[in-house]
């Protein structure tokens, strides 16, 4: 609790920098700022404390995710100097609106009650149909923008649907109390949690629902896309599993069906349609779209090894992501566009970005040795347990999919050559966050026990 | 407990010289290679002592935990028993004096940093491989030294047959590991475990209940999971029939060739098994199959090595043949005799080769033994060393390390619970072949007329790493001598609580007497024919050579493993792969991706940007899943 | 018997204007039948003596939004020529959903028990004094954090709405 009373006072405390034309404070208080906030969520560890009427619980699974969900925003903070710059004068507006957007994340995997959960979507979904349009004079950003408001409000209604026949069937917001009520049979309530699962589904690109991430993604600016990569997509699968695990886990017969439906028809959208993708950031697009399946097992798998394996899963896949839509920044503005033609001969000119960009993609696709390996590893364990081993072997023909988009850019960089290309320039900033990124991906995939574990 | 500094300074050195190799100069290379390996033995030595010292009690020290899958959570633990710190001591100190020499040795290579890199991350994958605690771990450090082994053999690759000789080792000794790897998973299968300590506390268990029926697996699946051992060991330490490697690896640097390929990664197989002996003991059948390997493989590597002209092969030869001995031993159950044999032998091996890279180098990269001679006078230190280690691989009795260690061998096949005449019988032969082709190297290389004159002398680097293996060679058999000559038993009670002692049949002095007679006069008598035939009467020779030509052709082609493998294997092997050349199991792969394509072309029409189908189809899906769920 | 009478008439002029929304050619008399659907609603929610959406209802969606909507269509200046072809498959699609919708619906009144829904059956809990006490005691922390949700969307109003100097 203390930790998203910090992110928001830091929100606005970052509008006020801006007022009074700090720029040069904006990002070293922004990360002290979140430290503290990161440090402060690690003081409840093992509290197990509620809130307000038990409107949020911040058990050990809040914990870690708000945990992973601010050091996520702090890797992106480090990405971003001089990058709001460019676009734009007002530089504090942008950090406050990421920052209220993790006010958001943390309300998410925190709620222990539905009113929660939607007004923590919103705060995060308000804030990012905002940051997706900050290229005002880009029509596609304003495209994006549009699109992802238009989407996302259409995807809110079907949760408040949602939640109000859950309302109807149970008497409660309360998710203990929705659990304990015993209306798992009514129709009311199933059409409740499929609504809520429809709108949910939106906000985490799950088949069918994902159209708008790839038109989105390429729209917005990349730093943002990175943002939505990473801090809300970890957000929104772990509010998706939070809800499912403390409300609706005893009625999972019924929608268990439904959620192995979704997994397999994002597994194949994602995978398939990234296959001859040649822009890199709608690769990526199709890939998180992908990601988003895999981590539908892990919900199949109602129990606490789920959470393990979806925390696993979303670590790897935030650090990776961090570091291929930090390259992809850098390529696009140093050679023009994101095309995979654009990362040829990288690995001549800069072989620090080719190797972590292969680090990454490596990880993105499950290679051993990455962490990207043992989230899918664990995250296919908890689905074997259940018993879905049909829709295990149909993801692992995905990730072999998987790998042939992937290792396009690693191709390109290694065994293509581009005679004018010249070294790219890395600021600090850059360079310790991929630093740290590669160091953690080798960590995570050689000593997975770290964080598995940790749930 | 400080147990890890031992395979984690190696390692250390192996990542800095990794990362900053091309940056160091070759004297800081070598201060990081040779100091890292220093300190890893002067800690195995403190380590050791503290051991010795403090009650022998097995230090098992948990790292930290590696993962942890459905209950199954192995460690990265080191376990630090008699037998690990036998196998730790000897990589180790031989590991240090070969890296100090290979300074000497490599100091002209422009590959010298990455050379000291792969040397050390060898000798940490090795402390690896004796120190785990289970067997995954252990497997981990298994294939990090077939890795180096690879790197190290085909260290000069600018040549394609060094290349070739090194995909050869890999490949073959995979089939080796392959068979290891599906024994790890019966044996996972079995008993849902993989920790070392806990599979041998279970077949002890099944040992004293009612013998192998008691083990979970049945008496079948113990002897599947001994052989699949076996296997794995047969491929790592070069034995009948997955010797071919070894002889090709001797591509490698001569400091590569002693300290892998001979002193250390070979003998992987027989730490292995010795490890696991708990198993074998649960399955008789297992026990025979190594005996008979061992043997039979003595006998053929003894046989090739008489009819190498290449001063390195007759030296591989000698090692698959001295590997065959321990195999034999471990068949007979012959536990500590093996190891003991492994300690002796790891250090006049060593010594051998390192005393053959001086010979080499001095002669300007000449292997030809018979281009060589005389060198008795040009080079008197690593003659002297020389003569050392071959009268140690002769087994000269009384006098010399291999004599203590292969008399115990030979007393065991005579006289062990499982021994015969026929193996004693074998290995006697075996001995008086070791004699022959050993003294026949010798006096060809050191004797006669000079031939290729000598360039430039070893220095100090190489010499004294030479005279410190040729003490040790003389010195070390004296910590395990057989009871009828003053019977001390420091070595095998050292090992006695890891290892269990096999039990005699007849222990009568008069036939261990004869026993040990008969193995020196073979010894001696294959010395007296070495310089009958090479340095007294060579004529004989070539008469003799002229009648058995196609014999000689034979054994010089190693019993002509490799073109059996050629036609039984490769040739069939390419031709299928000509007749498949569309690969029918491919098409499943490219039927995959013709799917993929096809879907692809279908799901990139729903990207048509335009917002109302977007919400259309997400409106669509939505109803489909309420319409699932209402009439499910 | 009045309520009842007024029910069925305000639920008739509910979906009669509802269906005219999407009938109407005329976008401006959409809009207008539109702001009569939300008055049959507010209607609906004063029956259901929820005065505090009534009013919000009345104030926010009729006012405020509809008129908002008036001035877009205004600016837009749509007419028959602008609107687009709809292709083949999009009306494939628009049956298959709307038999689909059909299906839902028919299944859903088969087996929902509208009887057997839960929550409070208090005829008093829509009065703006109930619904302040639960919204400051029990559902204080979702109206507070509703603070930063309104500030995220001011911000991000003012931010694309000013101009860039």
């Amino acid at each position: 609790m203390t930790s998203l009373i910090i992110v928001s006072v830091l929100a606005v405390a970052v509008l006020y920098l801006g007022l009074f034309k700090y720029k040069t404070a904006l990002l070293p208080v922004s990360v002290t700022g979140l430290l503290a906030a990161a440090a402060m969520a690690a003081m409840d560890w093992d509290l197990e404390k509620m809130y307000f009427s038990e409107m949020m619980l911040f058990d050990n699974y809040a914990v870690a995710f708000s945990i992973l969900l601010i050091l996520t925003t702090l890797l992106i903070f480090g990405l971003s100097r001089n990058y709001f710059e460019k676009i734009s004068n007002n530089v504090a507006e942008y950090y406050a609106l990421m920052l209220f957007a993790l006010a958001g994340g943390v309300v998410m995997v925190s709620f222990h009650n539905l009113a929660m959960l939607f007004i923590g979507i919103e705060i995060l979904s308000i804030s990012l149909y905002v940051l997706a349009g900050i290229r005002r004079k880009d029509p596609a950003s304003n495209e994006a923008s549009l699109k992802y408001f238009l989407m996302g409000a259409f995807a809110t209604g079907f949760l408040l649907f949602g939640t109000a026949l859950i309302y109807g069937a149970t008497g409660s917001f309360n998710l203990a109390a929705i659990a304990s009520s015993g209306a798992f049979e009514s129709a009311l309530f199933r059409a409740g949690v499929l609504l809520m699962m429809v709108g949910l589904s939106f906000k985490v690109s799950v088949a069918p629902f994902h159209t708008w991430t790839p038109d989105v993604y390429e729209g917005s600016p990349g730093l943002i896309a990175m943002f939505m990569a990473t801090v809300v997509k970890t957000a929104g699968f772990a509010a998706f599993l939070r809800l499912f695990l403390m409300a609706f886990a005893e009625a999972s017969a019924f929608w268990a069906i439904t959620v192995a439906i979704l997994c397999i028809l994002t597994l194949f959208a994602g995978n398939i349609t990234a296959v001859f993708q040649d822009r890199f950031k709608r690769l990526l697009a199709w890939s998180s779209v992908s990601h988003a399946g895999y981590l539908l097992l892990a919900i199949l798998a109602v129990g606490f090894s789920a959470s393990s394996a979806v925390l696993v899963y979303t670590i790897a896949y935030s650090l990776a992501s961090v570091a291929a839509f930090g390259i992809m920044i850098l390529v696009s503005r140093a050679r023009g566009n994101d095309h995979l033609d654009s990362f040829n001969g990288l690995a001549r000119t800069n072989p620090f970005l080719a190797f972590t960009l292969t680090l990454a993609v490596c990880s993105l696709a499950g290679i051993p040795l990455t962490a990207g390996f043992f989230g899918k590893f664990y995250v296919f364990k908890v689905a074997l347990a259940q018993g879905y081993t049909w829709l295990v072997v149909l993801a692992v023909i995905n990730a072999m999919i998987g790998i042939y988009y992937y290792f396009k850019v690693i191709i390109a960089m290694y065994m293509k050559e581009n005679a004018n290309a010249v070294a790219i320039q890395l600021n600090p900033g850059f360079r310790l966050v991929l630093s740290i990124v590669v160091f953690l991906i080798f960590l995570f995939g050689i000593f997975p026990g770290l964080i598995a574990n940790i749930l | 407990m400080t147990l890890w500094l031992i395979p984690a300074l190696p390692y250390l050195g192996a990542l800095i010289l990794i990362l900053a190799g091309s940056k160091l100069s070759k004297q800081m290379a070598g201060i990081i290679g040779c100091g890292s390996m220093g300190l890893s033995a002067l800690w195995t030595g403190v380590t050791g002592i503290a051991f010795l010292s403090g009650g022998r009690e097995p230090v098992r020290l948990q790292l930290w935990e590696w993962f942890d899958v459905a209950g199954w959570n192995p460690g990265v633990t080191l376990y630090f028993d008699s037998l690990s710190l036998v196998f730790t001591f000897v990589i180790t100190f031989v590991g240090f004096l070969i890296h100090v020499y290979s300074t000497g040795y490599m100091a002209r290579d422009e590959g010298f940093n990455r050379f000291f890199a792969y040397l050390n991350l060898f000798v940490g994958s090795m402390l690896m491989l004796v120190l785990a605690d289970n067997l995954l771990l252990l497997y981990l450090g298994w294939e990090g030294v077939g890795l180096c082994s690879y790197l190290l053999i085909g260290f000069w690759y600018q040549d394609p047959a060094n290349g070739a000789a090194a995909r050869k080792a890999f490949i073959v000794t995979r089939i080796g590991d392959t068979a290891f790897a599906i024994g790890l998973f019966m044996l996972f299968q079995t008993l849902g475990t993989l920790n070392i300590g806990a599979i041998l506390a279970e077949a002890g268990s099944a040992l004293s209940g009612d013998g192998a029926a008691s083990w979970p697996g049945g008496p079948a699946g113990a002897t599947a999971i001994a052989l699949l051992l076996v296997g794995g060991a047969v491929g790592k330490s070069a034995q009948i029939p997955l010797q071919t490697w070894l002889p090709d690896a001797m591509a490698g640097p001569t400091p590569v060739s002693a300290l892998i390929h001979a002193a250390t990664m070979v003998t992987a197989g027989v730490y292995l098994i010795a490890r696991m002996h708990g198993i074998f003991e649960l399955s008789p059948v297992s026990m025979q199959v190594v005996s008979l390997i061992g043997t039979i493989t003595l006998l053929v590597a003894g046989c090739s090595a008489l009819c190498q002209s290449d001063l390195k092969r007759v030296l591989a030869y000698s090692t698959i043949s001295q590997i065959g001995y321990m195999f034999l031993a471990l068949g007979l159950g012959a536990w500590s005799a093996a190891i003991f044999h492994f300690f002796t032998h790891a250090f006049f091996k060593a010594l051998l080769f390192l005393g053959a890279g001086a010979i080499i180098e001095s002669l300007h990269h000449e292997q030809n033994i018979f281009r060589m001679g005389g060198l008795r006078k040009e080079l008197p230190v690593v003659f002297i060393t020389f003569l050392i280690g071959s009268a140690s691989l002769a087994a000269l009795p009384l006098v010399t390390a291999g004599f203590f260690s292969k008399d115990q061998i030979l007393w065991m096949a005579f006289a062990g619970e499982h021994g015969s005449l026929g193996l004693w019988i074998a290995a006697s032969v075996g001995a008086f072949l070791t004699a022959l082709y050993t003294f026949r190297m010798v006096f060809v290389t050191f004797w006669g007329e000079t031939k290729t004159p000598v360039t430039h002398r070893p220095g100090k680097a190489m010499t004294i790493p030479l005279i410190i293996l040729a003490l040790f060679s003389l010195l070390a058999g004296f910590i395990e001598v057989p009871h009828n000559l003053g019977h001390i038993t420091l070595f095998s009670s050292f090992l006695a609580s890891v290892l269990p002692s096999p039990e005699l049949i007849t222990d009568s002095l008069l036939m261990e007497w004869m026993s040990q007679a008969a193995a020196a006069l073979l010894t001696l008598g294959g010395i007296g024919l070495a310089y009958e035939y090479y340095v007294r009467n060579p004529q004989s020779l070539a008469g003799m050579k002229r009648n058995t030509g196609a014999l000689q052709r034979f054994f010089h082609s190693g019993f002509g493993f490799d073109r059996l493998y050629d036609s039984l294997l490769i040739q069939p092997y390419t031709w299928l792969a000509r007749v498949n050349r569309r690969d029918i199991t491919d098409s499943l792969y490219t039927g995959l991706a013709r799917f993929s394509i096809w879907l692809h072309r279908q799901s990139a029409q729903t990207q048509t940007g335009i917002l109302r189908h977007y919400l259309l189809g997400a409106a669509i899906g939505a109803l489909i899943i309420l319409t699932i769920s209402i009439f499910i | 018997m009045l309520t009842q009478s007024l029910f069925y008439f305000l639920s008739f002029l509910a979906i009669f204007s509802a269906l005219a929304v999407i009938i109407a050619k005329n976008p401006v008399h959409s809009v207008l039948y539109l702001i009569l659907t939300f008055f049959a609603i507010t209607g609906h929610y004063i029956l259901l003596n929820a005065q505090f959406l009534a009013i919000v209802n009345m104030i926010v969606y009729a006012g405020a939004i509809m008129v908002l909507f008036l001035f877009v269509l205004m600016l837009l200046n749509l007419n028959a020529e602008t609107e687009p072809q709809k292709p083949a498959y999009i009306k494939i699609a628009g049956v298959v959903s709307g038999g689909l919708l059909l299906l839902v619906l028919v299944g859903a009144l088969k087996t929902v028990d509208v009887s057997g829904a839960g929550g409070t059956t208090a005829t008093d809990m829509g009065l703006v004094e109930n619904l302040g006490m639960v919204l400051f005691n029990e559902f204080l922390l979702p109206f507070e954090l509703a603070s930063v949700l309104l500030l995220t969307a001011m911000v991000g109003a003012v931010l694309i709405g000013r101009r860039e100097a």
